[in-house]
């Protein structure tokens, strides 16, 4: 009994998920691509940095939809949903997108540097593997609740964006010092 | 931009620009149409006669680029009331019949040419996003008027 009911819960569980990942899908390839030129960075990788930081808690604010809300208008509120799910979705591939390029660029950076902090390089991989997960959460997420929904893991990945750049960058500074230091005749 | 553009040059040509032109335009929207609207649409480079006459050319496009860019990134980061109220002043100021403008931006959406060159495409377009949204908002608020009268 316990099985069948165990069974049932979980694909009901498997189909919300199916559910919210075509429906993020589908918001995210209604985004006019074509017709925006300034997003068409992200098809190609050419998108190099992360959304600044004061638009995360900008674009999943709840005061926005507060106000939409206040104005008593189901289609003003479903076009404020339409709107800003797909802004919301687009931040999600280009912090995901953002942070590739920063672990790649680190880890090139790596193989060349001498003397790895084996520490400092797990952190760094275990804070990429929870962004990772943070932007499949919120691509879900975003589906399911709505860009409102998932303001706490937004602000959560956008400061563990800013973290890893930061090491990478300090990383990137320190392994640049050390080949001048190195290149220079003694 | 070559690197002869010197920092006081440039920085009294911003200065001259906010001081002059920009602050005379009661709106943040006003402005970074008027900003845009120094842009030259075949090459994007910017142009404003009397600042390139005092300040050099080159001083005169990147003071523009810089004051585009900022100002983008300022209204961008409206709440979507305050860029209603700014889309409400901007189109009271136009001296244009305000439904007639209503229409035109909601049809044309001119605002997409503001967007500076260069600028991060999610902030892009939250920011076309948000207009389409203050449009449709001063829209319905223009049916509710009428409903009342």
């Amino acid at each position: 009994m316990i099985g069948t009911t165990g069974a049932l819960v979980a694909a009901a569980a498997l189909l919300l998920l199916l559910i919210a990942w075509t429906r993020a899908d589908k918001a995210l390839r209604d985004l006019p691509f074509g017709s925006e030129a300034w997003t068409s960075g992200l098809e190609e990788g050419a998108e190099l940095e992360a959304c600044p930081p004061e638009f995360a808690s900008q674009i999943f604010s709840s005061g926005d939809l507060a106000y939409v809300e206040r104005l008593d208008s189901r289609e003003l509120e479903r076009q404020f949903h339409h709107e800003r799910d797909g802004v919301a979705l687009l931040w999600v591939r280009q912090t995901s997108a953002a942070v590739q390029r920063i672990m790649r660029r680190h880890v090139e950076a790596s193989r060349r540097s001498r003397d790895i902090d084996f520490m400092t390089e797990a952190r760094i991989f275990l804070q990429y593997a929870r962004l990772r997960a943070a932007c499949a959460l919120m691509f879900v997420g975003i589906g399911l609740a709505g860009a409102q929904g998932v303001r706490g893991v937004a602000l959560y990945a956008d400061q563990l964006t800013q973290r890893i750049s930061q090491v990478a960058r300090e990383f990137d500074a320190g392994l640049r010092a050390r080949e001048m230091k190195d290149a220079r005749p003694s | 931009m070559s690197a002869e553009v010197k920092l006081m040059p440039l920085q009294q040509a911003y200065d001259d620009l906010l001081n002059r032109s920009l602050s005379r335009i009661p709106s943040e929207l006003g402005r970074l149409i008027y900003l845009a609207s120094t842009r030259e649409y075949n090459t994007g480079h910017y142009y404003h006669q009397g600042l390139a006459d005092r300040f050099g050319p080159e001083a005169a496009q990147k003071a523009l680029e810089i004051a585009h860019r900022q100002t983008f990134y300022k209204v961008s980061a409206c709440s979507l009331e305050d860029l209603v109220e700014e889309l409400e002043r901007y189109l009271a100021s136009t001296k244009e019949e305000p439904l007639e403008c209503l229409n035109a931006w909601q049809k044309l959406e001119p605002y997409r040419i503001a967007v500076p060159a260069d600028v991060n495409g999610t902030v892009a377009r939250l920011f076309t996003s948000n207009l389409r949204l203050a449009l449709a908002i001063l829209r319905f608020r223009q049916g509710q008027n009428r409903q009342i009268r």
